[in-house]
């Protein structure tokens, strides 16, 4: 039996695990350097900022969720990306489900009017959103985020569920329609089941996005009550000096849920978005 | 059926919720107590929250039952300009009373009708209180719709512990001097100046920059074109500064790396306003007393002058309601009187634009009122009499010119270009 462990396996084999450990620095490095010097002091930071502790500065950790209210602010920010995942959710199941498997005039035009967001930078909605929140009177409401974040994610949510709703078998909807389906229970027990790791994809994207914003959230809040955690970050920055070592222990705090639901995801995320990219 | 059952609860849960959210704005009960929402970018570890929160807490407990101010916290600086200028554009006033920073680009929201003009509305006594260059800079076609509050002079910061490490203990009195004093601080292996060209306005370089043009070119350089002899001057000799009297990193150097280097004793030299002398890791190195502030040397026919800015100008919406007009009024003169500006300025250290009899009692920041006081005349910086546009734009082309792709005439060029007239 010859060998598989030819001279040019091993330089493959050795350039490829150089690549994915290269890659894998790249990645996790930042984290952990922000790991560090979330226990240093800002004058070692000033002074060496690749170094190690001489003390680790737990007190950092206390003084970002005493100083910026952090526990409050997180409390907003999972009310906030959750009930707009759960509002983008059904949203995009319901518009997803009726352009991918229902016929009538001007569907196409639809899906690429709701879809064409994708490309619109949402800096550009800043003074219509301002409108629209302050006259409709929920400025420095919860209720306003929600609601911004969810329509911002329509475009995205809608393009990846479609897609994924498009691959299910027509032969399927089919065979509920002979077994007696109407058209709620044709979407509520064939489509939507089966558009589980579709929508978790979506349901994904909409919450790193809702738990990362900020522009929107300084613009629409300004009151702790209505505020989210990305804004308790950069309290530590004022006009002239920034608190590093706070903030940075600030920013760990705030990336622990959404690192967390992505590992407690991962699976689903990325089924979600191969399946939807495959033709049945 | 299950699964339908499930749906309905969800949905049944959410719409329940969902008015958890409404809150703060919705009470429509009449209201006797005026509240006043204040956007104070004065909080978190600013130096002049504590005494800023304090001031309001007072007022408040003073005003009860008719007056309350509710502090509205901007973290961020940057974000809070753009939501400023964002509510504007949206024909709305980011809260009752806000700060900006008045330069040519927040000038123009004098147009806005938006924005109470004091000039109406300021009697004598309430005016003789402010410093009148400082109401005058704040005063756009006779209209005053913000109220000069914290300025700022932008000297040269030398530590002394260095230069007499390299042979030199008195501050240079001309420009050849300076350079001299540098080049003995090169040769003990230490990097003369803090320079850097990134950020938005290139803040330590853009501060020596400004020096230079006013030596230059005078008091009135900002009012010249950008392609005036003195600005090529000035980018000459700041392009000299960045290649051979700075650290190695200074083209695309941040504000927090330029402050940095000085505070870790890696340079001499640093330019910044008086706000930094109250840090705490500034009094925690070991040069710290021997910090000396000072002007420019003498480098052109301008001398004895002071780089200055007003760093926070205070607004007001304007309002069709008198109680309510008359009431953030009467906070904007209690927030603006000698009393409340001699508590902020004793916990920060910060300069204002209102006279009061205030010496603080650190030494560095003691130096900043001596230099004040002793300049003959002041100019603005570059961002503060150019405005922000212009001050990006020589930010951006400032690392080109250190890395020799341009020259100090196609520099100069280059920024004109961006100046609106």
């Amino acid at each position: 039996m010859k060998s598989k462990q030819t001279p040019t396996w091993i330089i493959l084999n050795i350039l490829k695990w150089v690549l994915l450990i290269t890659l894998l620095a790249v990645a996790v490095l930042p984290v952990v350097w922000l790991l560090i010097s979330s226990l240093r002091t800002n004058l070692e930071l000033q002074v060496s900022p690749f170094g190690w502790p001489e003390k680790f500065q737990w007190k950092n950790y206390l003084t970002a969720l005493s100083m910026a209210s952090l526990p409050r602010l997180l409390l907003n920010s999972v009310v906030v990306a959750a009930s707009a995942v759960i509002v983008n959710t059904i949203v995009t199941a319901m518009g997803s489900f009726i352009l991918s498997r229902e016929q009538f005039k001007g569907r196409d035009v639809i899906y690429t009017i709701l879809t064409a967001g994708v490309l619109v930078p949402v800096i550009s909605f800043m003074v219509p959103y301002f409108s629209l929140i302050t006259k409709t009177g929920l400025y420095n409401h919860l209720s306003a985020l929600v609601l911004v974040y969810t329509a911002v994610n329509i475009p995205v949510s809608i393009f990846l569920v479609t897609a994924f709703m498009k691959s299910i078998p027509k032969e399927l909807e089919e065979a509920s329609i002979i077994d007696g389906c109407g058209f709620f229970r044709r979407f509520s027990q064939i489509i939507l089941p089966l558009s589980r790791s579709g929508l978790v994809t979506a349901a994904t994207f909409c919450f790193i996005y809702s738990w990362n914003e900020f522009v929107m959230a300084m613009l629409l809040t300004s009151s702790i009550e209505s505020r989210t955690i990305q804004l308790g970050i950069k309290f530590f920055t004022s006009q002239f000096i920034t608190d590093y070592s706070s903030m940075y222990a600030a920013v760990i705090i705030t990336i622990i849920p959404s690192v967390g639901g992505y590992i407690f995801l991962h699976d689903k995320i990325i089924g979600g978005l191969t399946a939807g990219g495959v033709k049945g | 059926m299950l699964r339908n059952l499930k749906l309905v609860v969800v949905l049944m849960v959410f719409s329940l919720t969902f008015p958890l959210f409404a809150q703060g704005q919705s009470d429509t009960a009449p209201q006797k107590e005026i509240e006043l929402r204040w956007a104070s970018i004065w909080v978190g570890n600013d130096s002049k929250a504590p005494a800023v929160e304090a001031l309001v807490a007072d007022y408040n407990a003073k005003n009860a039952g008719k007056i309350k101010v509710v502090v509205e916290p901007q973290p961020d600086y940057n974000a809070y300009e753009q939501k400023v200028r964002t509510s504007l554009a949206a024909g709305q006033a980011p809260a009752d009373i806000f700060t900006i920073k008045f330069n040519p680009t927040t000038a123009t929201f004098y147009g806005s009708k938006l924005l109470m003009d004091f000039s109406t509305t300021m009697d004598s006594d309430w005016k003789a209180t402010f410093d009148a260059g400082s109401l005058q800079q704040s005063t756009v076609d006779g209209m005053l719709k913000s109220l000069p509050m914290e300025t700022a002079i932008l000297p040269l910061w030398y530590n002394m512990d260095a230069f007499n490490k390299a042979g030199v203990t008195t501050l240079p009195k001309t420009l050849d001097e300076m350079f001299a004093d540098f080049d003995k601080v090169k040769a003990i292996g230490m990097a003369p100046t803090s320079q850097m060209t990134g950020d938005t306005n290139a803040w330590t370089s853009m501060i020596w920059f400004s020096h230079f043009a006013v030596a230059f070119g005078g008091t009135d350089v900002w009012s010249k074109p950008f392609t005036d002899p003195a600005f090529v001057q000035a980018a000459t000799l700041i392009k000299k500064m960045i290649t051979e009297y700075s650290t190695a990193d200074a083209v695309g150097l941040g504000a927090g790396g330029s402050g940095g280097h000085f505070l870790a004793g890696r340079t001499a030299v640093f330019s910044n306003g008086p706000w930094y002398a109250g840090r705490a890791d500034l009094a925690a190195t070991p040069f710290f007393s021997s910090i000396k502030i000072a002007g420019l040397p003498a480098a052109g026919p301008t001398t004895d002058f002071m780089i200055s800015r007003l760093q926070a100008n205070i607004c007001a919406a304007s309002s069709k309601d008198k109680a309510k007009e008359a009431a953030i009024l009467d906070f904007m003169k209690y927030l603006t009187s000698p009393a409340s500006i001699t508590k902020i300025a004793e916990t920060s250290g910060a300069m204002f634009a209102i006279k009061t009899d205030y010496v603080p009692k650190q030494e560095l920041q003691k130096q900043f009122y001596t230099a004040a006081n002793s300049a003959k005349t002041t100019a603005f910086d570059l961002e503060a009499a150019m405005g922000s546009e212009v001050t990006l734009e020589f930010a951006q082309q400032l690392g080109a010119l250190a890395l020799g792709k341009i020259t100090p005439e196609e520099f100069c060029s280059l920024v004109d270009r961006k100046i609106e007239r």
